[in-house]
């Protein structure tokens, strides 16, 4: 699925320990203010949202990679994968309608550890039965992201979330996220 | 014989120390997963920093479900909420008492919340001189400690509004209703009201036209005048 089907977007530099949006384009459709994006303090001062309804379950699990070893100072590209649960959808990074939200990952920047882009497949489309006419750009099963970054000589823990808003054939569930943690080991 | 003995004593001591060491290596080993996996929960709590919008919820592996139970609010007295709507007046449940009221909760992400509008919109049409209104409660997270982006969140609702032509009051903060009724956790989740408060419906999902008619019906039939 990675390859010549994809959106790429990229990055501009911040400083170290802040919240960055892959893409960054669209923050605006995220509702998140560019003083948001920028602003902020230590690393984990930086947190994602409070949980508004304790209890609910996560559509979408990250699988992997937990490690991974990378040429140090050398660009590098690796996937990540992600699973979808049976009989739910989320939307594509680039759904048809301004109104869905699309589905995004926001990473940390840590020192010595750059994530330049990140590639988002192409959604399947998808009609609900109940309205055939209208067609929606969805992630389902599983699908792979894939960030391309660069890491000095050493180890660097990479740090996201996903945010994603899933619909199962007759209703919809509010928009959530789930952490992503890859160990880099760059050498 | 004495060297036997003190041959296998020093097998024997490297074999506890190998066996020691490897204990003590796992027990490190399983103390640090422990120590990533609690930096992971660090990271995703609590609300200060930047990113998806406030309030909105994070999942982990660990999350254990709604408690979501359809129907349980059948043959209840309908929990009474005063919301504001699109113009900043404040709307209560109690305004409509004496009426069949549909409290319908949607959001401008939901696609099936999109197909039902337009039902609502005929419904309550056809249905308003006999003493039916509904109640439009959106959903959609707003952030009231940023008023430029409430502002702009509050917009997107009502531009979805007036595009969709909904010709009821549309409500907001809708999500601070969940728990009271019933900690639904998916859209669209409508309760029809009859005349008297009592809860004579529910219905989670997308569900037939005709189904939605039948308990507007019924709400209009029960409760008295």
């Amino acid at each position: 699925m990675i390859g010549r089907a994809r959106t790429r977007r990229f990055l501009t530099t911040v400083g170290a320990g802040r919240w960055r949006l892959v893409p960054l384009l669209y923050s605006a459709m995220l509702l998140l203010p560019a003083s948001h994006v920028l602003s902020g303090g230590p690393l984990f001062a930086q947190t994602i949202p409070s949980v508004s309804r304790s209890g609910s379950k996560t559509s979408v699990q990250f699988l992997y990679p937990e490690q991974i070893s990378v040429p140090a100072g050398k660009p590098f590209s690796t996937d990540l994968h992600f699973r979808v649960d049976p009989g739910l959808h989320i939307n594509s990074h680039s759904p048809h309608e301004k109104s869905l939200i699309p589905t995004n990952l926001l990473v940390v920047e840590e020192p010595g550890l750059k994530v330049q882009s990140v590639d988002f497949p192409v959604g399947a489309e998808y009609s609900f039965a109940f309205s055939p006419a209208e067609k929606l750009s969805i992630y389902s099963d599983q699908f792979v992201l894939r960030a391309h970054l660069t890491a000095e000589r050493g180890e660097h823990l990479l740090q996201g979330v996903l945010r994603y808003q899933a619909c199962d054939s007759n209703s919809c569930y509010p928009p959530k996220t789930i952490p992503v943690a890859i160990d880099v080991i760059a050498k | 014989m004495r060297r036997n003995h003190l041959v296998i004593l020093i097998v024997l001591a490297a074999l506890i120390l190998i066996s020691w060491s490897g204990y003590h290596n796992h027990l490190r080993r399983s103390l640090e997963s422990q120590q990533r996996a609690a930096s992971h929960v660090v990271l995703t709590r609590d609300g200060e920093g930047g990113s998806p919008p406030a309030g909105e919820a994070t999942g982990t592996p660990t999350d254990s479900g709604s408690d979501y139970r359809p129907g349980a609010l059948e043959h209840k007295a309908a929990p009474a909420f005063t919301l504001v709507d699109l113009n900043g007046r404040k709307v209560s449940l109690s305004d409509y008492r004496g009426k069949a009221v549909l409290v319908n909760f949607w959001a401008t992400w939901c696609g099936p919340c999109q197909v039902e509008i337009p039902w609502f919109i005929q419904l309550h049409n056809q249905y308003a001189s006999q003493g039916f209104e509904i109640l439009g409660v959106s959903n959609d997270t707003l952030d009231d400690d940023d008023q430029t982006r409430l502002e702009q969140e509050k917009q997107e609702v009502s531009t979805y509004a007036a595009k969709m032509k909904m010709n009821y009051p549309v409500l907001l903060h809708g999500d601070t209703l969940a728990a009271a009724y019933g900690n639904f956790d998916s859209l669209p989740t409508s309760f029809f009201i009859d005349r008297k408060g009592t809860v004579v419906a529910e219905t989670n999902g997308l569900h037939p036209r005709d189904e939605v008619e039948a308990d507007i019906k019924k709400a209009l039939a029960t409760g008295g005048q």
